[in-house]
C-alpha cells in the first residue's frame, strides 16, 4: 500500500467512485487496482523523474531564482542555494532567509535598485515588515522531513553538487523564477529513493539505502 | 445506481478499502497547504534563531503571585512551551500545572484586543490616544482624593511607576486587594516573629504539623515548598520527615500527610494550646506566662472540643517531643475564622515553644529597594474602597489585576456601589465581571508579551528581582503593557520627567542600568549588564536578614471555645482553594478546567464535597444536585461524597461560576465567593472565609459527575487492592 504515489492513489479514488456503480465487484476490483499500483511502483523509478507539477503559487515578490542561482551562461549569478537557504543544513526545515539577507546584498547593487521588485523589497524593509512568502513545498503534518540529514549526507558527506542534491526533491530551481513544486512529495515517491542503493560516501564502494522505518518520518 | 441488495456489511468492506486509499492520499490533502499557508520569515534575526529549533528566553510566571522564574521555548517567533528557570531560587527550574497553562492565557481567544469605551450596554472600540486623553480629562476634572487605584499584589518598577502617578495626581489612594491571601497569618506572624512572611524551612524540619496549610497545592509558593518537601521526605541523612496535617477538609497536602487529622472547624487554636500544655507536662520547658494560659487546655478538654482523639493528641505530642526541630504552620483553614488571628497566634506560639524560630522559621531578607517591595493585598482594602464608593467619595476608579465583582461576597454589594462611581477604568486581559462594569476597558498585553520586574513576597534565598520580558511579539497590535499605560499617564502629568522614555522598556532599561551597581553589575558596561540580566531572568540582590523576635508570649491570647450549633444552618462551608483555579482569574484556560481536581478527579465543574455520614443524613448520593444556602445567598451544585472531610463541614471549590471572563469559564460551575457571610476576623478586619454557615437541601435532579476516577469511586472497583490499615493502628513515632 505504501508504494502508491499521490497521483496513483488519486486515480484509485476516482476508480472507487466509478466502482460505486458496480458494487458487487467492488472488493475484487479494489484489490486488483491496489496490486497493480504496487507493481507499478516496484519497477525502479529514476531519482529525478516522477514529475508532478504543483499549483502555481502567487508570491508577494516574483523572486527570480534563475537570475540568482542560474548558470552564468544564461545570465545567472550561480549563487549557492545554501547562501540564502542557510537553515537547510542546520534544521529540519529550510526556512526562508530573513529580509536582512536580501538587503545585505541589494543595498550595494545600484544597477537594479529602481526595478519594481527591488523597490517593493525595500518597501518591506523600510516598514520593517516580513515578506509574506507563501509555502511552495508542504507536507502533511504527520510527516517529518529533515532537510539537515539530507544536506549533510549528500552535500557534505558525499560531495554532491548542491543544486543536484536539492534538486532531487525541488527540481531544477535555477531555471525557474518563482519556485513551483516539481515532485509529488508523496510517501511512495520518498520510498522509491530510499530503496535505492547509494554509496556510503564519496570514496567508498560500499552501498546502503535510506532508512525505511515508519518512525523515521512518522513521529 | 446503488443496488438494493448491497447490504451494510458489504458497504463497510468497500469503505475499508476506500478509507485506506483516502489515508494514502493524505486525507484528501487537507493538511497540505502549499500555495495557501505563509512561511514564517523574519525581517532581521540573530544568528542563533534557526527555524524549527527552539530558543529559550527567561521570564517570570504571572499565573499566581509566587513569582517563579520561567523559560519559554520560542520557535518561529511563537512561544510554545514554558519550563522552569533553573536560575531562580524560588522554583529551581521546576514548574506547576498552573504555570504551564500560561500559554493558554497568552493565546486565549477571548482576550480583549482594543480599548473599549462604554456606549450604553456596549463597548465601542476607540484608539489609545482617545482612551488616554479621556483619562487625562477625567482625572483632571475631579479632586485628587476622589481618585482610587485598586490593584492586586504588585511589585517592581510597575509599582514604582504607579506610586509616582498617584503622587503626580496628588492622591494616595492605592488599594491592594487579594481575594485569597494569607493576610491574617501575615498579621499574626508580624506580631509573633516581627516579620510578616518568615522563611519556612520545610527541608530542615523533622516533623511538620500543618494546620490546614496546603503548601503543596495552592499556598504562597507551592513549587518552592514542594521541592523543600521532597528534601524533607528524603533528607541527606536518610531520615524521613513526618507530616501531620490537621484540617477540616482534606487538601492536596493533607492527602500526602502521614497522618491526616480531621478537626472540628475553627478549633485549630485550641489544639495548638493543648499541644503546648501536653508538651509542658511531658517535660518541655515553657515560659511561665504561657504555661499559665495553656494550663486549662487539658488533653481531655481539647479532645472534646476539637474532635481529635486523646490517643492522637498523645502521639502528636510524643512525635513533637522526640523529633526536633519541627515546624508548625498555620494555613488558611486555621485563619479563616472570626478568631483567625487568635488561632494563628496560638499556632505561632507552639512554634516558638518548640524552639523552631531560627531553625525552621528563618528571618527573611530585607529588600534593598523598598519602593519596589511587594505590596501585599488584603480584603480590608477592598472593604474600605467599597465604603468610600458607597459614600460617593470615589469619582474615578482604576482597577488592575483584580476581579472584585467576581470575588467579593454578594453581601458586600460591591457591584451596586461600583455603579456610583462616575468613571471606572479597568485594565484587563478578558472581559471579566469587573470589566463589564467599566466605562473604559484598557486591554493589556499578556504576561508573555509584557515587560515588568517582579519582586515576589516569598523568596527562598536573599532578595530577588525577577525580570518579565516578552517571549514573543504582541499577538494583537491594540494591546498595551501596564507599564506602558502608566508611563503614558505619567507623561500627561509630569512631561518633563518622563518625556525621555519612549516606552516602558526604555524606562525599565534605564532604571535598571542606572542602578547596576546595586544590582550586581558594577564591573560591567551597560549593554553587557542588561543582556546578562535579561538572559538570566533574575537578579539576586544583596539583602541582610531582618531581625526576628523569638520570645514566646501568650500575652492577651484568648482562643474562644468551639462553635455553638446553629440548627438553621447546621454546616460549616469551606470554600476550597484549588491548585489550578485559585481565585478564579485562570478559569478561562481550558487546560486547567480539564485537569482533574487532585482529590475528587472532577473536571469542568463545581461540586459540594461532603462526608458519607453527612450525605446519609441528608439522604443524598453522589451526583444529586443540592442547594447550599447561607444567610447571604444560595448556590446549586452536584454532591461529591468523600471521606476526607469533617462530617460538620461541606466544601465547595472556588474559581468557577463566572458570568463573564470567556467562553471556557462562563457558565461553568458555581461561585462560592458569592454566598460567603460578612464575618470578619476581629483583629485584622479580614473576611473570615471559613465562617459561613450553610444549610443543604436536595434540589431534585441527579446528574452523572464527570470525573476521572472509575464508577466505583475511590474504592478500587470494590476490591481492596492496596493494603489498608486504620490510622489508629499506625504509630508514626515508632515507625520513624
Amino acid at each position: 500500500m505504501s508504494m502508491l504515489s499521490r497521483r496513483q492513489s488519486n486515480c484509485l479514488l476516482g476508480e472507487l467512485l466509478t466502482m460505486y456503480c458496480f458494487l458487487r465487484f467492488s472488493i475484487l476490483l479494489v484489490g486488483l487496482i491496489f496490486s497493480a499500483g504496487s507493481y507499478a511502483v516496484n519497477a525502479a523509478q529514476p531519482l529525478t523523474t516522477a514529475d508532478d507539477l504543483g499549483p502555481k503559487v502567487e508570491q508577494p515578490i516574483e523572486f527570480p531564482h534563475d537570475r540568482h542561482a542560474g548558470d552564468a551562461a544564461k545570465g545567472g549569478m550561480q549563487i549557492n542555494c545554501m547562501y540564502c537557504h542557510t537553515y537547510a543544513r542546520r534544521s529540519i526545515v529550510a526556512g526562508i532567509p530573513p529580509l536582512q539577507k536580501c538587503i545585505g546584498c541589494h543595498q550595494n547593487i545600484e544597477s537594479v535598485r529602481e526595478t519594481p521588485r527591488i523597490k517593493k523589497l525595500f518597501e518591506y524593509w523600510e516598514a520593517k515588515k516580513a515578506v509574506p512568502w507563501k509555502k511552495v513545498h508542504d507536507l502533511p503534518d504527520f510527516v517529518r522531513f529533515n532537510h539537515e540529514r539530507h544536506i549533510q549526507r549528500f552535500v557534505f558527506a558525499q560531495n554532491k553538487p548542491v543544486q543536484e542534491a536539492c534538486g532531487y526533491c525541488h527540481g531544477d530551481v535555477k531555471t525557474m523564477t518563482v519556485a513551483r513544486r516539481q515532485k509529488p512529495l508523496s510517501m511512495g515517491w520518498c520510498v522509491s529513493c530510499h530503496q535505492k542503493d547509494h554509496p556510503v560516501d564519496a570514496t567508498s564502494t560500499k552501498t546502503t539505502h535510506g532508512p525505511n522505518d515508519c518512525w523515521q518520518c512518522h513521529k | 445506481m446503488i443496488e438494493n441488495s448491497f447490504n451494510r456489511r458489504g458497504f463497510l468492506k468497500v469503505l475499508g478499502w476506500g478509507g485506506a486509499t483516502v489515508a494514502l492520499s493524505g486525507c484528501g490533502n487537507t493538511s497540505v497547504e502549499d500555495g495557501k499557508e505563509f512561511v514564517t520569515s523574519y525581517v532581521q534575526t540573530a544568528d542563533y534563531i534557526i527555524p524549527s529549533i527552539g530558543t529559550y528566553f527567561n521570564s517570570t510566571c504571572a499565573q499566581c503571585d509566587a513569582g517563579c522564574g520561567i523559560m519559554g521555548r520560542v520557535r518561529e517567533g511563537r512561544v510554545l512551551k514554558l519550563e522552569g528557570n533553573p536560575k531562580s531560587s524560588i522554583n529551581n527550574g521546576k514548574m506547576c500545572g498552573l504555570g504551564q497553562a500560561g500559554v493558554q492565557a497568552h493565546y486565549n481567544p477571548d482576550r480583549i484586543r482594543e480599548p473599549l469605551l462604554r456606549n450604553g450596554d456596549k463597548g465601542e472600540a476607540i484608539t489609545w490616544e482617545k482612551a488616554l486623553g479621556l483619562i487625562n480629562e477625567k482625572v483632571g476634572g475631579v479632586k485628587a482624593e476622589n481618585i482610587a487605584f485598586l490593584t492586586g499584589g504588585i511589585s517592581g518598577h510597575v509599582k514604582a511607576l504607579l506610586k509616582n502617578y498617584l503622587d503626580a495626581l496628588g492622591s494616595g489612594h492605592h488599594y491592594v486587594y487579594e481575594a485569597v491571601a494569607p493576610s491574617i497569618m501575615r498579621a499574626a506572624n508580624k506580631k509573633a516573629y516581627g516579620t510578616e512572611m518568615p522563611r519556612l524551612r520545610l527541608d530542615k524540619a523533622k516533623v511538620i504539623v500543618s494546620f490546614g496549610a496546603d503548601f503543596l497545592g495552592a499556598w504562597i509558593s507551592p513549587v518552592h515548598f514542594s521541592q523543600q518537601y521532597a528534601r524533607f521526605r528524603k533528607a541527606d541523612n536518610g531520615e524521613r520527615g513526618v507530616l501531620v496535617q490537621v484540617e477540616s477538609k482534606m487538601t492536596l497536602t493533607g492527602a500526602n500527610a502521614d497522618r491526616w487529622l480531621a478537626i472540628r472547624p475553627g478549633t485549630e487554636g485550641i489544639l495548638a494550646l493543648g499541644l503546648i500544655n501536653a508538651l509542658a507536662a511531658a517535660g518541655l520547658s515553657v515560659p511561665e506566662d504561657v504555661a499559665a494560659v495553656v494550663r486549662e487546655y487539658t488533653t481531655d478538654r481539647v479532645s472534646k472540643d476539637t474532635g481529635v482523639s486523646t490517643e492522637h493528641i498523645g502521639r502528636l505530642v510524643a512525635l513533637l517531643k522526640e523529633r526536633s526541630p519541627s515546624l508548625v504552620i498555620a494555613g488558611s483553614a486555621a485563619e479563616g475564622y472570626a478568631h483567625g488571628s487568635q488561632n494563628a497566634t496560638a499556632i505561632a506560639l507552639l512554634n516558638q515553644v518548640l524552639g523552631n524560630v531560627g531553625k525552621t522559621v528563618e528571618a527573611p531578607s530585607s529588600i534593598p529597594f523598598p519602593q519596589m517591595a511587594p505590596a501585599t493585598g488584603n480584603r480590608f482594602a477592598l472593604q474600605s474602597l467599597n465604603d468610600n464608593m458607597a459614600q460617593d467619595k470615589v469619582k474615578v476608579l482604576f482597577s488592575y489585576g483584580v476581579n472584585p465583582v467576581f470575588t467579593a461576597p454578594a453581601s458586600m454589594k460591591l457591584k451596586e456601589n461600583l455603579k456610583k462611581v462616575p468613571f471606572k477604568v479597568v485594565f484587563a486581559h478578558y472581559m471579566d465581571e469587573t470589566a463589564l462594569e467599566a466605562d473604559l476597558v484598557l486591554p493589556l498585553n499578556s504576561a508573555l508579551e509584557d515587560w515588568a520586574t517582579v519582586m515576589p513576597e516569598y523568596v527562598a534565598e536573599g532578595a530577588q528581582l525577577n525580570i518579565q520580558q516578552p517571549l514573543m511579539e504582541k499577538l494583537y497590535p491594540g494591546t498595551l503593557g501596564v507599564g506602558d499605560i502608566l508611563l503614558a499617564l505619567l507623561k500627561q502629568r509630569r512631561p518633563d520627567e518622563y518625556k525621555g522614555y519612549e516606552d516602558f522598556y526604555s524606562y525599565l532599561r534605564s532604571a535598571m542600568v542606572s542602578n547596576k551597581g546595586a544590582l550586581g553589575g558594577s564591573a560591567t558596561d551597560d549593554d553587557t549588564f542588561w543582556d546578562a540580566t535579561l538572559s538570566h531572568g533574575v537578579v539576586k540582590l544583596a539583602g541582610t536578614p531582618v531581625n526576628m523576635s523569638g520570645n514566646p508570649s501568650a500575652k492577651g491570647l484568648v482562643v474562644p471555645g468551639p462553635f455553638t450549633e446553629d440548627s438553621a444552618y447546621p454546616f460549616h462551608l469551606i470554600p476550597a482553594v484549588s491548585a489550578s483555579l485559585r481565585d478564579g482569574r485562570n478559569a478561562n484556560e481550558p487546560w486547567l478546567q480539564e485537569s482533574p481536581d487532585p482529590l475528587t478527579t472532577i473536571v469542568w465543574d463545581s461540586w459540594v464535597e461532603m462526608h458519607p455520614k453527612t450525605a446519609a443524613k441528608l439522604g443524598v448520593v453522589e451526583g444529586d444536585i443540592v442547594e447550599v444556602a447561607s444567610k447571604s445567598g444560595a448556590i446549586k451544585a452536584q454532591v461529591y461524597v468523600f471521606t476526607g472531610i469533617h462530617p460538620d463541614v461541606i466544601s465547595v471549590p472556588l474559581g468557577n461560576g463566572h458570568e463573564a471572563l470567556g467562553r471556557y469559564a462562563k457558565g461553568v460551575g458555581v461561585n462560592a465567593f458569592k454566598i460567603l457571610d460578612s464575618v470578619f476576623d476581629k483583629e485584622t478586619g479580614e473576611l473570615a472565609m471559613h465562617e459561613t454557615r450553610v444549610k443543604v437541601s436536595k434540589a431534585g435532579q441527579r446528574v452523572v459527575i464527570v470525573k476521572d476516577e472509575g464508577p466505583a469511586g475511590g474504592n478500587q472497583m470494590g476490591r481492596k487492592i492496596a493494603v489498608r490499615m486504620s490510622s489508629n493502628k499506625v504509630n508514626l513515632s515508632e515507625e520513624v
